[in-house]
């Protein structure tokens, strides 16, 4: 915590100038030691809203397990999905649960507000007299909120007694409500005793907060966003390590270790898969790599093209295929070559008369890996000659110049002065592109997969799509998924490290 | 801004004063005649294949499908009407993708740029408590990745599935743009803001009437590069809003009309009343309902692009320096 306790600064004084720093009182020592206790507190209990395992509103047990107090109250639909016929039959009552969903978004907003308070803890006195009363507000709110919660499963107990269904629905109150009921008491209470800890505020005292707090806030939203989306992930890894079909819940009698890893070497048909998806992975990303050097080509090729304006032309139009979606790529593939596409209309109206040509490109399995492999050039070629177009342009000319005098032809020229100043940037592209070389992306392999080729067209990443979301193999395919992480954050930090050893320079 | 001006008339003079060189004293040989034909021909071939697939798609939709149902269309429309884009108008699970693509597209650049200038700006900030350490704990997430599954079931856990939001929230901090932003902002001369902070503005003062606009050029790059990312996204409404069909996007649509559009055509031409024969003649097929839709999707970046193409560049360079 901050030592400091800045007096309000007189109008001509500049701001910038340091705040006056004045000694705490004992007092105000233990207000901040109860603050960390405090502000932990909030903290998991904001976390908590989030987990499904601390879910408070789970009052029957056909809530689904995998539902979150913060779900609850965002969607009334989740918490009734398995309701159907409880419902129509009126065992409960559908007003039993939407109240129990405005009590969820309830907690939430209390537990909120309490963060609210929470911030406001890291300013001035004054702020933190009034984060206290906040605070104590919302863990007051999440305490009646939680009263609540159990006043709807009385209810809900109650209706389902009457109907004689109370097996079916299966009412508990969750121990975790009682975890909350002591998160709001605690909240409340430790806020009213800091509240009293910290000193009667001076007359002049000012609502303020120390910049580095003051732009840790404004940060706070954004680190959040990315804890969320992209830190929280890695929560679900812990569906490897169980048996879990989709839909069901997690639970501890499911845990079987290591046995998924294991199945990938052990199970023959999964060993099966797994070799030809890592051929075709290796396949196309290899053959990608074998390409690397396609877009400095066509840069420096481009760039010997001497009418500016079709060069202007030639740029502009070969990158538009990057900005458009694999999707749309697809349909170009259809309209070109497929039965009716432009390749078998032509060949029909050169032929007029012979046999109709009806050979659908799309629908076989020849040189999968090439055609792939001709899409993504296509694609991104002239993308990715841009930025060797601008390292040339940035070339010394006198070096073109002594050559010339020195009797260079153009080929000469382009192979001794402008490859060698163009490596560095391609060495860089194709370390990158070797670190994500489990990594082909799955758009472009979704969108073109049919019948005919699936077996040369699977890539890792589309395998572990077909598998989870299309087969619903949950735990088999986030363990392939962590494999390829692992493997993929490895790669790339040993390129990092060869980069570091030959250019002195890191790439990420 | 002047120093971007300033770049480009450098870069335009280095082109032209090449372009005098090499005219001025070399006289063609045999073998240059030869290069250049061969070079400009294949530039000319390879400019072509990136744009004569979006015309043939544009002919069969704007030609009456008399003569294509017949294969009759190769290189230039026949029978010229607007048929088949009437037609698809009525088609109601289009007109709602187009709105969903076009809301998200808006809004979700819009979070997304506000969040990245924010961000951008405040992790310049040395003052912020523990800075370099929520800077890494941002940037590193460029470089690992769950996987897809553990990222789904997450969405799940989070109640983010069969919901508008999906395409929204998890795109508003996007490490990369934040590094870009950064960038940017310290070039911007630290004197302007540092006068401002004398003056008694707050860090959202100095953020939204110095660092915002002076930043607008980058901003606009980013903005560009993430609502053609939105326009294009195609795997959120994939698997996460596979239930929900008024939520497809665009792109969805378009993969699903394109895997199976017989139905489609059915339903299409059963909204046409008239059962004879000429109304039968210029039904719909498949291919036909295929391109449209096709057009519909890319129109948006046809029509932008050339306009952009500036930005899209600048902003490739600018993640070149980065790496």
């Amino acid at each position: 915590m901050a030592a400091t306790n800045t007096s309000a600064p007189a109008k001509d004084i500049p701001v910038k100038k340091k705040p006056k720093v004045v000694p705490k009182t004992a007092s105000e020592r233990i207000a901040d030691k109860i603050y960390w206790v405090l502000r932990l507190g909030i903290v998991a209990n904001v976390v908590m809203l989030f987990f499904p395992a601390f879910n408070p509103a789970r009052i029957s047990g056909l809530i689904n397990k995998n539902l979150s107090l913060f779900t609850c109250g965002v969607s009334y639909n989740s918490i009734v999905a398995n309701f159907g016929r409880a419902l129509r039959q009126q065992w409960v009552q559908a007003s039993s649960f939407q109240e129990l969903r405005w009590i969820a978004l309830l907690v939430v907003f209390a537990v909120v507000v309490a963060a609210a308070g929470g911030c406001m803890s890291l300013g001035s006195n004054k702020l933190k007299k009034l984060g206290c009363i906040v605070s104590f507000a919302g863990g007051v709110i999440e305490f009646f909120a939680m009263l609540g919660i159990r006043g709807v499963y009385n209810d809900v107990v109650a209706q389902a007694r009457e109907t004689g269904r109370l097996k079916n629905i299966s009412p508990m109150l969750p121990f975790i409500n009682k975890v909350y009921l002591a998160f709001a008491v605690g909240i409340a209470a430790l806020s009213l005793v800091v509240f009293f800890l910290i000193p009667r505020l001076e007359k002049n005292a000012k609502f303020e907060m120390e910049p580095r707090f003051q732009l840790f806030l404004m940060m706070l939203p954004i680190i959040a966003f990315a804890f969320v989306f992209s830190y929280l992930p890695l929560y679900g890894w812990r569906y490897a390590f169980f048996d879990y079909k989709s839909g069901e819940t997690l639970s501890m009698e499911k845990f079987v270790g290591f046995k998924w890893f294991t199945s990938l070497f052990q199970n023959a048909a999964t060993r099966r898969d797994m070799l030809t998806v890592l051929k075709n992975t290796l396949a196309m990303s290899g053959l990608g790599i074998l390409t690397s050097w396609l877009p400095m080509a066509f840069a420096i090729f481009l760039s010997e093209i001497k009418n500016l304006t079709f060069r202007r032309f030639v740029q502009t139009f070969t990158t538009i295929p990057n900005f458009i979606s694999w999707v749309l790529v697809y349909a170009i593939a259809i309209a070109i070559f497929s039965t009716d596409g432009f390749i078998n209309t032509m060949i029909n109206s050169l032929n007029n008369g012979g046999a109709a040509a009806t050979t659908n490109y799309l629908q076989n399995d020849d040189h999968m890996w090439l055609k792939m492999l001709a899409w993504g050039t296509w694609k991104g070629v002239g993308w990715s000659a841009i930025i060797y177009i601008a390292a040339i342009s940035g070339i010394d000319q006198g070096l073109y110049e002594a050559a010339t005098v020195d009797g260079a032809g153009r080929f000469a020229k382009m192979w001794y002065i402008s490859v060698p100043e163009l490596i560095p940037t391609y060495c860089v592209l194709l370390l990158m592109s070797i670190a994500n070389i489990l990594t082909n992306g799955m758009d472009q392999y979704l969108v073109f997969s049919n019948a005919m080729n699936r077996e040369s067209i699977q890539v890792l990443d589309l395998y572990v799509y077909n598998l989870g979301i299309g087969s619903g193999l949950i735990p088999l395919s986030t363990v392939i998924g962590m494999v390829k992480s692992v493997i993929s954050v490895t790669l790339l930090f040993a390129a990092n490290g060869v980069s570091k050893a030959i250019r002195g320079e890191s790439i990420v | 801004m002047a120093e971007e001006i300033h770049l480009t008339l450098k870069e335009k003079r280095a082109e032209k004063k090449y372009f005098k060189e090499h005219k001025s004293h070399v006289k063609p040989t045999f073998g240059d005649v030869v290069f250049n034909i061969l070079n400009y021909l294949f530039f000319g071939l390879f400019t072509l294949s990136c744009l004569f697939p979006f015309y043939y798609i544009f002919i069969n939709t704007i030609s009456s499908n008399e003569y294509i149902n017949k294969g009759a269309i190769t290189l230039l429309p026949k029978g010229l009407t607007l048929y088949n884009y009437i037609q698809m108008g009525r088609v109601n699970d289009l007109w709602n993708s187009v709105l969903v693509t076009f809301i998200r597209t808006f809004l979700g650049t819009a979070l997304m740029v506000f969040a990245s200038a924010l961000a951008g700006y405040l992790v310049t900030k040395k003052e912020m408590w523990h800075r370099k350490f929520w800077y890494r704990f941002l940037v590193i997430t460029m470089y690992f990745n769950a996987g897809l599954i553990p990222w789904y079931l997450n969405m799940a856990m989070l109640g983010l599935t069969d919901s508008f939001a999906a395409y929204i929230i998890p795109g508003i901090v996007s490490p990369y743009n934040i590094i870009l932003v950064k960038t940017y902002i310290e070039s911007i001369p630290g004197e302007i803001e540092e006068s401002a902070y004398m003056d008694g503005a707050s860090y959202w003062t100095i953020f939204h009437k110095i660092i915002w606009p002076l930043s607008k050029p980058i901003l606009a790059t980013i903005a560009i590069f993430g609502a053609v990312g939105h326009w294009n996204s195609f795997q959120d409404s994939l698997i996460l809003n596979a239930n929900s069909p008024e939520l497809y996007t665009l792109q969805h649509r378009l993969y699903i009309y394109l895997n199976q559009s017989s139905n489609l055509a059915a339903m299409v031409n059963s909204s046409t009343s008239s059962a004879d024969t000429a109304a039968l003649a210029n039904m719909m097929s498949t291919k036909t309902i295929q391109y449209t839709i096709s057009m519909v999707t890319i129109i948006p970046i046809l029509c932008v692009y050339p306009f952009m193409q500036r930005y899209f560049e600048k902003g490739l360079m600018l993640g070149a320096v980065k790496g």
